[in-house]
């Protein structure tokens, strides 16, 4: 660590916080914790007075109040500010703000113009296009225009139709948008000019911006990451190999990644499953390296069932499932790799210290997202109050969680209702899937609803999901 | 029946709320050379467009921000070991002692005579869009209830869901939640007011209109 | 009995002059009230011939001190008489300067607007054997004597509306206006459709009125009086006062005070002297073409000399109107000059039908476009030579004459040439399209052509498009970075209670967001330099006429020091910025109205460069668009100088939009007053950014003069939309695609790019 020792402000909650906490303590910094009145019962709040006294905790109003925490960071002294993720992960104004203001913080995450241009998906599409990596067929600027548009989803149609899709897809999407907001499928030409019109103005209502962005709809996709870690100033890129996250819930949530991203030696796929890996990992790692990324984060791909890879986005930040990569890492040989602190080192300018050639990677890992929601209908969340939550330790297995397991928790109504991640790992896939399995089984967790309704969890969904996973 | 003399004399006890003033965020803060004793007052104007008085000042990011008294009444409390120190949110900054209009007055007594539909559990609670609409344009006891009707929405963790009303069929005489505000499980969020206790309910109305005197 | 009536007189003349001079009357005022007083004492004592003799005394006496007082008046005391309750009122007027009257639409308190009357009114003439009458139609705000009903003679938006509509009655009809300004100023109210809209559209109106309109001044009070004040004479009451504003809102600005305070009478009397609003100040800046003289302290409803001269004020100011378009006959011509030093009997005897035929009508406009556009050249300081003057002059005809060739001669053949090609086109791609196609499919399906193109679209889809776009961010990225960008510090939304909105961090809100709240859309105000560079593609090279530069020309004292002040920090002469420019490939002239000069007010200067602006767009076919940051409304320390920019202003656009023009108004800011009753407001594309806010008074004089408090956001964008006032709100961000959007689709025929 440099001579002058940074004291790390922790801008998120939940479990990412109490193993940001962790790692702080491990690198030996200080660190500085948020709360909101409605989240004191969170355990890294608890965590944050046991590891750090009294003076570690402040109470804000809001996570989503980037002057909150810039103004408890001052108050703090805090040196660095660690996004966690969600809230300000992916918000390039406020890493923006935090190395432009008058006293500035170390932002943990890449440079915001990396996050600007990585976090666009047109201008991410553009990136990749220009260096040839693979992307969905369709537009890669905003259309504005009719013409234009009806062009491009005959064309589409007409390619979808010669690669021997069935019944082709065209999605309309606004440009300015994300998160699922103002999206449409178009499965016939004859409906696309209402569908593009209704598209437009949905976009100039709600983002103010016209433009909208046709892609082909690529269908039954398996869901793949690149993790790459870089160190400040944008150069020494290495991958940490591949996930695959294609278990989700409706909403398009994930609740199971695995590491490696396919198992070829085990199962067997229709495609070369093992050139799919290389290919996607290649050009994650040359994108990263052209555009000068310069710390942790995720290249998102979809594989199509015929195999063809095309780059999906960029995540600039450190991802939930980070763990199951860290898993199956080696470093020089050597397991206890952990990316939550790398991240954190690296942000602060450490050099990276290893290369690609210092990497292994051995076995399979699996992270189950144990949440509260109902799977039965639609993955309706679940609040209420947690009484038991345990498991047996395990070498083999990892839990992340900010539920306490002495006291009852009640589920706080503002944040999604996520209680753990537990990280297995195992030998080969076949291990790893038994070893998930008789955790979920012996899993206790009990609880109730103010109302009396019954304690709801997405456990049976893992179960049922964990018998076919990496299988394409 | 209700004793309405009774409940009378029981607020006269007291006739004031504490309203406490916390920080709404982080900062900085500097009172406004308030003490205790001295009278505050709440918005005002025609349009409620003029804001109250100013109690402190919050400094965050270089932004200086008045705190403003939410209602009419005087300061009993102020925190001044706080003045020029940096506070977290949600810390208490003063009290305000609020004298009870004969409108509070009323609503208090009202909310032990109406029937009460209480919140089935903490969530944020929206009037459906019909009511909504006739609650905006024609007000308040322009809606009436049965049992089995469709009334709120209830919102929790981005989930909409209809909450049909259960009781007494009848009018919305008040309304005791914000929108967008979380409400805990029990609260009441509407009073009800059979048809055949309106005229009991007016009296109740008129009776504490003449025999309750504002504090000025 | 006779004796008591004189006596009776004599009192209300007494109160007259206390009321109008009150304690400045002084030993004459008293020597009046004791003379009167004595003889009152000693009539019981006296005969009646002793009576009558004393009587004529008291009378010549009285006479010989309100001589005495006349002399000394000063603006202020006219102010007063013109206010006061005796003076003359139209009412007055009809009754006793025209031969017979009707008036329209309107009975006292029963007419829409009891503060304007119109009335179709006529002179009887003799003209040898025949009798003739003339009529005219009789426009003007109606006093009264003090009836609560006339409201001071203020008028409401549908009062002036209904003069529009009776203006336009004598168009068709064919006959003179003649206007009487009785007015201290509109009625501040934003109903519909809005003083200031409906003043504005009044003087759009008749700034092409195919009639003569002659117009009368008693009181003048800025906006309100402009409403029917366009006219081709314009005839001042010699006690009236024409006045940008009343001398004492001129005070309580000038002492800078807030609601509801009242300036000291001394600062009133000052103000009125510096504003220069009498009749001989307005004849000398040539405002107003003739002074009618009035009795010594001013006309009251029994000076019957007063009424008869006015009437031959009246036929002589509109004979000379329509001779001078008429082609005028030798005799009556020179009559008419010998006229000019005249006696009214004289002017009776000079008959003139006041129709005019089509050509005539044309010229009467042209005439009255060249006299306005003549006026108040000496209240600008013109800093080109002589010789670039020159130099302009002729290039504005050379531009005339260019555009016409290009645009007009070779354009139009160019056009039908164009169509019928495009015609010829459309029947062969038919014909093609009919015989090719089965024949073109067949081929393709046997050369395998069809792969080819799918390879084509398959690299359409899937290689980067024009790669010279670079990332095709969706956030703009500005060219001009407003200084406020530059802080380190957050800003609170006003609307953050309501909309939830969180602080703002400024370099974010100033920078990328465009000043505008990223939660509740909020505008926030930004410098006019941003919209120069972010819109309007500004280039100082293609700024013209910078050298005109705003003066003192009333030599309001201390205004100098300030607009020296105004100047050195702007680093602009006047509060008007025109330039040419290029969006988007379509070239337009903008001016700019800044509000960081002087609050954006207009006086002579910005007149003037507004109308050279408007000239520049008419001869190039270039659009027009007014962006206006922010105006507080006319220059006050200009005085009428500055009221004279309204009409002037609407004439020019006018003028432009006759011709075929586009003439787009763009809000920002505040806009009040003056400008958007006037040349703003006249557009017929009028749009407003975002939270700006546009009306005819702030808050503040609203309830000063009407006693109404006004509702938050009154005159908020969103309000002038639901009134009709402007035509489109419009988000700083969308700015230049919006216009860009107007310039294409809205505007007459003869713009260069149509």
């Amino acid at each position: 660590m440099p001579a002058n020792k940074h004291k790390v402000l922790i801008a998120n909650r939940g479990e990412i916080a109490t193993r940001i906490i962790r790692a702080c303590c491990g690198l030996g910094l200080d660190f500085v914790s948020l709360a909101t009145a409605g989240d004191l019962a969170s355990g890294h709040v608890s965590l944050a007075r046991e590891l750090g006294g009294e003076k570690a905790l402040y109470r804000i109003e809001s996570y989503h109040d980037a002057n909150e925490i810039l103004s408890v960071a001052d108050a703090a002294g805090a040196t660095a500010v660690h996004p966690g993720y969600g809230f300000f992960a992916e918000d390039y104004r406020f890493a923006r703000r935090t190395a432009a203001r008058d006293r500035p913080l170390t932002f943990i995450g890449p440079s915001w113009w990396a996050i600007r241009d990585l976090g666009d998906k047109i201008s991410t599409k553009r990136i990749a296009r220009s260096l040839g990596v693979p992307t969905v067929p369709g537009s890669d600027r905003p259309v504005y225009d009719e013409l234009e548009a009806e062009e491009l989803a005959r064309a589409l149609f007409a390619f979808q139709d010669e690669q021997g899709v069935e019944s082709g897809c065209v999605l309309v999407k606004a440009s300015a948008g994300g998160g699922g907001m103002g999206i449409e499928e178009v499965w016939n030409m004859d409906r696309f000019r209402s569908v593009f019109r209704r598209v437009r103005n949905y976009a100039k209502r709600h983002f103010n911006d016209e433009g909208v962005l046709i892609e082909q709809r690529i269908l039954d996709f398996n869901h793949l990451e690149v993790q790459i870690v870089s160190e400040r100033g944008g150069r020494n890129h290495v991958h940490f190999g591949t996930r695959n996250c294609s278990i989700q819930s409706l909403g398009r949530q994930k609740r199971i990644e695995v590491a490696p991203g396919f198992v070829p030696g085990e199962i067997g796929y229709y495609f070369d499953a093992a050139g799919v890996l290389e290919a996607i990992t290649r050009n994650s790692l040359a994108m990263a390296a052209e555009v000068g990324y310069d710390s942790v984060g995720t290249w998102e791909w979809i594989v199509t069932p015929k195999g063809e890879p095309f780059l999906m986005e960029v995540n600039t930040r450190i991802q939930v499932e980070n763990g199951v990569s860290a898993a199956i890492a080696r470093l020089r040989g050597e397991p206890g790799v952990d990316l939550v602190s790398e991240h954190i080192r690296l942000a602060l300018g450490e050099p990276l210290g290893y290369s690609q050639q210092d990497l292994s990677f051995e076995g399979v890992g699996v992270e189950y997202r144990i949440v509260a929601e109902d799977p039965r209908e639609r993955f309706a969340p679940w609040a209420g109050r947690i009484e038991r939550f345990q498991w047996a330790e395990r070498p083999w297995l990892t839990v992340h969680s900010h539920v306490p397991r002495d006291a009852a928790y009640d589920i706080p109504m503002d944040f999604d209702p996520n209680l753990a991640l537990a990280i297995v790992w195992g030998e080969n896939l076949a291990q790893a899937k038994e070893r998930g399995k008789s955790f979920l089984n012996e899993l206790v967790l009990e609880g109730a609803a103010a109302g009396g309704g019954e304690m709801r969890s997405n456990i049976g969904f893992l179960l049922e999901k964990n018998q076919n996973i990496l299988e394409f | 029946m209700l004793n309405v003399k009774g409940l009378l004399e029981d607020i006269k006890a007291s006739p004031y709320e504490e309203i406490v003033i916390a920080a709404p965020h982080t900062g900085v803060v500097e009172f406004a050379g308030i003490r205790p004793g001295d009278k505050v007052q709440g918005r005002s104007g025609t349009w409620k467009e003029k804001p109250g008085t100013v109690l402190a000042h919050l400094t965050r990011e270089k932004n200086r921000k008045p705190l403003c008294a939410p209602e009419k009444g005087e300061v009993v409390e102020v925190h001044v070991e706080l003045e020029g120190r940096f506070v977290e949110a949600g810390e208490p900054l003063a009290v305000i002692r609020h004298f009870l209009t004969r409108k509070e007055v009323i609503e208090l007594i009202l909310k032990k005579a109406l029937s009460l539909f209480p919140a089935p559990e903490k969530a944020k609670y929206y009037f459906v869009p019909e009511i909504d609409q006739k609650l905006k344009v024609s007000g308040k006891r322009s809606v009436k209830l049965r049992d089995g009707m469709e009334v709120f929405i209830v919102s929790r963790m981005k989930r909409e869901t209809v909450l049909p009303y259960t009781g007494p069929g009848g009018i919305i005489y008040s309304v005791y939640f914000h929108r967008g505000d979380n409400v805990d499980a029990g609260q009441p969020l509407i009073g009800v007011c059979p048809e055949d206790q309106l005229s009991l309910i007016q009296d109740v109305v008129t009776k504490v209109q003449s025999e309750w005197e504002e504090v000025e | 009995m006779d004796i008591d009536k004189r006596l009776r007189e004599l009192a209300a003349r007494l109160a007259y002059v206390n009321d109008v001079f009150g304690p400045k009357g002084g030993a004459n005022h008293r020597l009046m009230n004791s003379r009167l007083g004595e003889f009152l004492d000693r009539r019981s004592a006296m005969d009646p011939d002793e009576q009558l003799r004393r009587l004529i005394q008291l009378e010549d006496l009285f006479a010989f001190l309100e001589k005495k007082l006349a002399a000394e008046l000063t603006p202020m005391d006219l102010v007063r008489i013109v206010r006061h309750p005796q003076r003359v009122c139209l009412k007055d007027i009809l009754e006793n300067v025209y031969d017979n009257y009707t008036e329209i639409g309107g009975k006292d308190e029963f007419s829409i607007d009891p503060s304007m009357l119109i009335a179709r009114a006529y002179f009887t003439r003799r003209v040898g054997e025949r009798v003739v009458n003339q009529s005219v139609m009789v426009i003007g705000q109606e006093k009264g004597h003090g009836e609560e009903f006339r409201n001071g003679g203020s008028v409401k938006p549908w009062g002036n509306a209904k003069a529009l509509h009776y203006m336009r009655v004598a168009e068709t009809e064919n006959i003179p206006v003649h206007s009487f300004v009785f007015t201290p100023g509109a009625y501040p109210i934003e109903d519909y459709p809005g003083a200031a809209q409906q003043i504005a559209r009044n003087l759009y109106e008749m700034a092409a009125l195919k009639v003569p309109v002659i117009c009368v001044v008693s009181e003048g009070g800025s906006g309100g009086a402009e409403a029917v004040a366009l006219a081709d004479k314009r005839l001042m009451l010699s006690h009236g006062y024409y006045s940008v504003i009343s001398p004492e809102g001129a005070a309580a600005i000038e002492a800078g005070l807030r609601l509801g305070q009242k300036a000291p009478p001394a600062l009133a009397d000052k103000c009125a002297r510096l504003l220069k609003i009498t009749a001989a100040d307005n004849l000398r800046f040539g405002y107003v073409d003739r002074i009618v003289p009035e009795p010594a302290l001013g006309a009251r409803v029994q000076d019957y000399d007063f009424f008869k001269l006015l009437r031959g004020e009246l036929i002589m100011a509109t004979n000379e109107v329509v001779g001078a378009v008429k082609g005028m006959k030798l005799f009556r011509a020179l009559a008419m000059r010998r006229g000019a030093n005249r006696e009214a009997f004289e002017v009776e005897n000079i008959f003139m039908r006041w129709t005019l035929n089509a050509k005539a009508r044309e010229r009467l406009v042209l005439r009255r476009r060249r006299k306005y556009r003549a006026m108040s050249r000496k209240a600008r300081l013109d800093g080109r030579s002589v010789l670039r003057r020159a130099w302009m002059a002729v290039q504005g005809a050379v531009w005339g004459i260019n555009s016409f060739f290009r645009h007009d001669l070779l354009g139009k053949h160019r056009r039908r040439m164009q169509r019928v090609m495009e015609e010829i086109g459309a029947e062969a791609h038919l014909v093609r399209e009919r015989v090719g196609r089965p024949v073109r499919s067949f081929l393709d399906r046997v050369s395998g052509r069809e792969r080819l193109a799918s390879d084509e679209a398959r690299q359409r889809l899937t290689r980067l498009s024009r790669p010279e776009e670079g990332l095709c961010r969706p956030e703009g990225e500005w060219a001009y970075l407003s200084p406020k960008s530059r802080e380190d510090r957050t800003v609170t939304c006003p609307n953050a209670e309501t909309h939830g909105c969180r602080d703002l961090w400024a370099p974010d809100l100033y920078g990328e967001f465009a000043g505008v709240c990223d939660c509740c859309g909020h505008h926030f105000p930004m410098e006019y330099e941003w919209y120069l560079h972010n819109v309007f593609n500004y280039s100082p090279s293609r700024e013209f006429n910078s050298e005109i530069e705003s003066v003192n020309p009333l030599s309001y004292e201390g205004f100098g020091l300030k607009l020296e002040q105004a100047k050195k920090n702007s680093g602009r002469k006047s509060a008007c910025v025109t330039f040419e420019t290029e969006m988007q490939d379509v070239k337009a002239v903008v001016a700019v109205l800044t509000a960081t000069f002087r609050g954006g007010t207009v006086g002579a200067a910005e007149g003037e460069k507004f109308i050279l602006a408007a000239e520049r767009a008419m001869s190039k076919r270039f659009p027009l668009i007014a962006y206006v940051h922010g105006t507080a409304g006319i220059r006050i320390h200009e005085g009428t100088h500055g009221v004279i920019q309204m009409p002037r202003c609407v004439m020019a656009v006018r003028r432009y939009i006759d011709a075929g023009g586009l003439y787009l108004v763009l809000y920002d800011t505040n806009s009040y007053a003056g400008p958007v009753a006037s040349f703003l407001g006249c557009s017929p594309y009028q749009f407003a950014v975002r939270s700006s806010n546009i009306g005819f008074a702030g808050p503040g004089v609203i309830l000063e003069t009407t006693g109404l408090e006004t509702p938050p956001h009154y005159q908020g964008a969103y309000q002038a939309l639901a009134r009709g006032h402007i035509h489109g709100v419009w988000d700083r961000r969308e700015i230049g695609r919006n216009l860009y959007q107007a310039l294409m689709t809205m505007g007459g025929r003869n713009l260069y790019y149509r």
